[in-house]
């Protein structure tokens, strides 16, 4: 088709009426929905909400090639949370073009953006494509498609001219790697995942969220002078005067991990309870704090502070982690733990955001 | 329906057991919930900072965590589901502990850790409770019913149709009842392994258990049978109608050999090493919390290790990150290098042999969050070999051997013993093969050597030629003593290289 120029969302591009959300030369973030509205309900985990109102968007008219793949990469986004894996591979795939393609490059339509060029792939596009073939059963692709994606985002840090568009990428190669990590320490591969904590640690050696998630790859391994060293220079570098109550917390639990590893119950609890006062709503110290009460015979009271956490910080504490340990608590607790686990699924479903997975109740 | 199996007839028992192993926790990534997210990433152009007439901050301003919702009633958030605060985050590792998911598996050198509550889901009261848990290799069974165990052992096994959870669920019922009988009997009862208490509270039996409340207890044992185990649980108490009942309920597992740990002792020249592999068949990753060579009273061990870790050119994080000696699940393998040296000074070079107790090995390996499993293996002998009285040597080759040219050799015998020995011959056997030689001895066949007093040395010359080019073995080099009519085993061969004549 001669003189057109070629279309990113496979839709023919319709009369333009006065329609408000078009104005050219858009900016950028000039998007088919309101974008505060958008990421509000994102916020609230109201995903069903988030794929109407995408829905929607794409009907409208006028819509650039830039808004077709932002409608998808939030569309896409919202079909995983929802659980929905294959319908959100399916629209990623129904692109019909790799995302590297010209077609997906500003400078390819240069009447509707005059003088922009780079690429207009949302990279939240890029990791969903990336994520979800694990989700529907080959993990190898996903690793694959991975380290191609921390190959990209290499090359770009390299390119890049402006020092904010070379932070920002190198933002997502921190995101990458640790993506990365975290897939390879799912499924037990701990030398790959010490591996790449180092690369991190190359680039941000004083990092305290760095530096503990170290440590934990090192408890879950078992090595425990690895880990002590590791909290250890955490508290070396930022020292008890100039911490925050977030990082006074994060030093809190690590504590409780040393004294979890010797099995001495109480030293934990007592540091998760000073975290939890700092922090009512530290779900982390609330959950281990359960989990040691369950390890020194005190299987009601470990019942009682995830019940009362789920009570008095229910947006903090729903988190399919400690709805799992309640449930076997339950399990070991009653005989007839059925009912029990009934009332709290029904309480979840009132609860909880779309994208809560219900299946942890194990009913 | 959950399937639960219960000892007994249930509907005749208040008490009931939950037992659930308690090995430590393991920390949860939650990444298959949770995919956070920058926003900027999901809704702007990859290249969106490209163009330097953007302003930069306004689009910063979404991803910034802490701007508040513009609807009102953001209370109720659930921001940290979707939103990520900082890259690292997508490690997805918050320090959450899970507690185990499954009974899993349980190996010899482990100890055996579980909560056991014992609960009254019936109306009434239960009283004067005596409770004993006992750990023994096999369930205890009547001689001549040792068939019929085996198929209802294996009906009851844990494996079939255990819903998902954690708690363990007992042997089915009806052997249990068919052994209180026997018990009632008197029958006689072969145990075939050794019954380990955990627990009794017969000296101070539990007062009450009251409708609807438990009575909780931890037993830990330490595993150190192979082979299916079975926790016994019984459970004697007054019901609600004051009659006395008896509530057996019985648990299998199986312990499984973690490791299994090969050994070599080779001798290369007047070092003796030992070498050791450890092989993991355990379904997780082991770490080699220490592994430590105890040598026997008249030897010593160095342990030989490469330092494959090499200098960090970050040095703060060098000490953080020496790589953990971690063997792989399901086979994976591990090399361990010593030399070992004699505490004894004997004249001559000290000799390891068959008969020699080198030591053993005491193994501590480490899994989630530390929990320990330690095996000691049994004692590791040298290899058999023969004490040389005399001993051999090749001194010397010329560097360059020409094809059907006599050479010289220069070969050493010691006398290794105390006493003289000799005279000697020397001289080239053919050997076990048919092969064709194509180096022999130049001239006489047999060399005559005079005695040897003790620890004496001689060196001698041995002219050979070679038959064939290229690579070539001198072998088969055996010396016979005389007197003794011993013949000792040949030189090892020594490879040489036969040139044509260099023309010039």
């Amino acid at each position: 088709m001669t003189g057109e120029e070629p279309d990113a969302g496979g839709d023919p591009p319709s009369v333009a009426i006065a329609d408000p959300l078009l104005s050219p030369p858009t900016s950028p973030l000039d998007l088919p929905f309101d974008v505060p509205s958008l990421l509000a309900l994102s916020r609230r985990g109201q995903w069903r909400a988030v794929l109407d109102a995408v829905a929607v968007a794409r009907r409208s008219h006028g819509l650039l090639p830039h808004h077709h793949l932002v409608c998808l990469a939030v569309s896409a986004l919202a079909l995983s949370k929802l659980r929905r894996f294959s319908d959100a591979a399916a629209e990623i795939d129904a692109l019909d073009a790799p995302l590297d393609s010209p077609r997906f490059r500003f400078e390819s339509y240069p009447s509707s953006y005059p003088g922009r060029s780079g690429s207009m792939v949302p990279f939240a596009l890029r990791f969903l494509h990336a994520d979800l073939p694990q989700r529907l059963g080959t993990r190898s692709v996903t690793v694959d498609r991975l380290y191609a994606l921390f190959d990209l985002v290499r090359s770009k840090i390299l390119e890049e001219t402006t020092t904010a568009s070379a932070d920002l990428w190198r933002r997502r190669e921190v995101f990458v790697i640790a993506s990365l990590c975290c897939n390879h320490f799912v499924h037990r591969e701990f030398e790959a995942a010490l591996a790449l904590v180092r690369l991190l640690l190359e680039r941000d050696p004083s990092d305290p969220l760095l530096l503990s998630r170290l440590g934990y790859v090192q408890l879950q391994i078992g090595d425990l002078t690895g880990a002590k060293a590791s909290f250890a220079r955490l508290e070396n570098l930022h020292p008890s005067g100039e911490r925050t109550v977030e990082l006074e917390n994060l030093v809190g639990r690590n504590k409780a991990l040393e004294f979890i590893v010797v099995k001495d119950y109480a030293a934990a609890v007592r540091e998760y309870e000073e975290c939890i006062e700092r922090d009512p709503a530290d779900v982390v110290a609330l959950n281990n704090k359960a989990l040691c009460l369950m390890y020194s015979r005190d299987l009601s009271d470990s019942i009682k502070v995830l019940e009362g956490a789920l009570e008095r910080v229910p947006t903090a504490a729903l988190n399919e982690t400690l709805v799992v340990n309640l449930c076997s608590m339950y399990e070991l607790a009653y005989v007839n733990h059925g009912d029990v686990k009934k009332t709290l699924s029904n309480w979840i479903a009132q609860v909880a955001p779309d994208d809560f997975d219900p299946s942890c109740t194990r009913i | 329906m959950s399937g639960q199996l219960q000892g007994g007839s249930p509907s005749n028992h208040s008490l009931a057991f939950r037992v659930m192993r308690l090995c430590r926790p393991s920390f949860q990534a939650e990444e298959a919930v949770l995919r956070l997210l920058d926003p900027l990433d999901l809704l702007a152009a990859e290249d969106i900072l490209v163009d330097p007439s953007l302003p930069p901050d306004d689009l910063l301003r979404i991803s910034d965590p802490s701007t508040p919702d513009a609807v009102a009633n953001s209370d109720f958030t659930f921001r940290d589901r979707f939103q990520i605060r900082n890259p690292v985050d997508a490690m997805a590792l918050s320090g959450l502990l899970i507690v185990p998911q499954s009974f899993g598996n349980i190996y010899l050198g482990e100890t055996f850790s579980s909560y056991i509550s014992v609960n009254n889901s019936s109306k009434f009261e239960a009283r004067d409770v005596i409770i004993k848990v006992i750990c023994s290799g096999l369930l205890p069974l009547p001689k001549c019913f040792k068939h019929g165990y085996q198929q209802i052992f294996q009906r009851g096994s844990l494996d079939e149709h255990v819903p998902k959870g954690v708690v363990m669920y007992p042997v089915i019922s009806l052997w249990d009842s068919y052994c209180c009988f026997l018990k009632k009997c008197k029958a006689e009862i072969q145990t075939e392994r050794q019954r380990i208490l955990l627990l009794d509270t017969s000296k101070s039996p539990v007062e009450s258990i009251r409708s609807g409340g438990r009575y909780d207890f931890i037993v830990e044992h330490d595993v150190k049978e192979l082979g299916p185990h079975t926790l016994v649980c019984t459970a004697l108490y007054n019901d609600g109608d004051s009659e006395r009942k008896y509530l057996p309920q019985f648990f299998k597992f199986i312990v499984n050999n973690p490791l299994s740990v090969r050994t070599k002792v080779r001798t290369v020249k007047d070092n003796t090493y030992l070498e050791a592999c450890i092989e993991n068949h355990t379904k997780s990753n082991l770490y080699m919390d220490q592994v430590e060579f105890e040598p026997s009273q008249q030897w010593t061990a160095t342990r030989l290790e490469t330092s494959e870790y090499s200098a960090e050119a970050n040095s703060e994080t060098r000490g953080l990150l020496k790589p953990p000696v971690l063997i792989r699940a399901g086979g994976g393998i591990y090399n361990y290098l010593y030399v070992i040296k004699s505490t004894i000074e004997e004249f001559g070079q000290s000799k390891v042999d068959g008969s020699s107790i080198l030591g053993k090995f005491q193994i501590t390996w480490r899994m989630n969050l530390g929990e320990p499993g330690r095996l000691q293996t049994q004692q590791i002998y040298g290899t058999p070999i023969t004490q040389k009285d005399i001993e051999l040597q090749m001194l010397d080759i010329p560097p360059i051997i020409i094809l059907e040219r006599p050479f010289q050799v220069h070969l050493s015998i010691t006398n290794q013993t105390d006493r003289t020995l000799g005279p000697f011959e020397v001289f080239t056997s053919p050997g076990i093969s048919n092969d064709e030689k194509f180096v022999m001895v130049n001239g006489i066949q047999k060399l005559v050597l005079p005695p040897l007093e003790a620890s004496n040395s001689n060196i001698f010359d041995m002219n050979l030629i070679a038959t064939g080019l290229g690579v070539q073995k001198i072998s088969g080099i055996t010396i016979f003593d005389v007197r003794e009519k011993k013949l000792y085993d040949p030189l090892p061969d020594v490879e040489i290289f036969v040139d044509t004549t260099t023309t010039t």
